[in-house]
């Protein structure tokens, strides 16, 4: 899954419009993702899902600092989407390898299961702390000194 | 799990182009100090480090790409990118390994065997994706990469 583009970035800015402006963006590509990955059997949205979150994590890693501590907060809750999703995806890439293997196979498929719950309950948990639409404000906030 | 290091003078008022320089120059350099042992496959700590260096690396150089000349960072991305998907190549397994070694005790005994089958066969694998890996980690590929991103970042900081 290719990243979204992110538009008007300029070099010889400062650095904080920068970061906020792909901030935003990727999060609002997670966010885009959320709907689909939410359904249960959804692998691929999943690991969608977590690719997005992989991407918003690493740039709140680099760009925390000029963010403000909402973005730490952000950057943790990514942190843990993509583990917890991760976890999904481990268990989607090994089922092939255990075909033919059906203890192997329904231990899997339980382990995907309460991995997903632990997922939806996350993604309901974060949502609810309101982490996602804090960073969302705080990035328009400091974008808003760059042109559009 | 690796640490990413502070990045040194880092200031969110300076001009974007001069943080990517300062970003990308720390995290290049991390990449160089992980790649010791990682062709160990007694030991899969250093191939895990290296690969979350790499990753943090390509993150940095996708995100301040507007910072550098276009065919620059387009060569050096994707040198960057064939070592990581070396490096996840071998990690794919050592992960796949020890997820299989860890339920083991939860299979049923009819099928152990083969479980062991499915384990020897992923050892296979690994030994594989550890030779592919040797080119992408020996000591003269790794020095070229690096005088390809020290150019990258002087071209930022001009």
């Amino acid at each position: 899954m290719k990243a979204r583009p992110v538009e008007g970035l300029d070099p010889a800015a400062p650095l904080r419009p920068n970061a906020a402006r792909i901030a935003l963006t990727r999060l609002d590509e997670l966010r885009a993702l959320a709907e689909g990955a939410l359904e249960p059997g959804a692998a691929t949205a999943q690991h969608e899902m977590r690719i997005a979150a992989k991407r918003l994590r690493y740039v709140l890693e680099i760009f925390a600092p000029c963010l403000g501590p909402e973005a730490e907060r952000a950057r943790d809750a990514a942190k843990a989407l993509q583990g917890g999703l991760g976890e999904i995806h481990d268990c989607d890439t090994m089922l092939p390898r255990a075909e033919g293997i059906e203890s192997l196979q329904m231990l899997l498929q339980t382990r995907r299961e309460l991995h997903y719950r632990s997922f939806r309950e996350l993604w309901q948990a974060q949502a609810q702390s309101g982490v996602w639409s804090v960073l969302q404000e705080t990035c328009r906030d400091l974008d808003t000194t760059m042109d559009p | 799990m690796a640490r990413a290091r502070e990045v040194p003078g880092f200031d969110c008022d300076e001009p974007f182009a001069h943080a990517a320089a300062r970003v990308v120059s720390v995290r290049a350099a991390e990449i160089f100090d992980y790649s010791d042992g990682v062709l160990d496959l007694e030991d899969v700590e250093p191939v895990h480090d290296m690969r979350i260096a790499t990753r943090r690396l390509r993150a940095a150089l996708e995100v301040f790409e507007p910072c550098f000349p276009r065919k620059r960072h387009r060569k050096a991305l994707k040198r960057v990118k064939a070592l990581a998907d070396a490096l996840g190549e071998r990690r794919d397994r050592d992960v796949a390994i020890a997820f299989l070694e860890e339920v083991a005790e939860g299979v049923a005994s009819n099928d152990r065997a083969a479980l062991t089958k499915t384990i020897e066969r992923l050892r296979e694998e690994q030994r594989a994706a550890n030779e592919a890996l040797a080119p992408a980690v020996a000591p003269k590929r790794l020095k070229k990469l690096r005088r390809r991103l020290d150019k990258l970042v002087k071209a930022a900081e001009a």
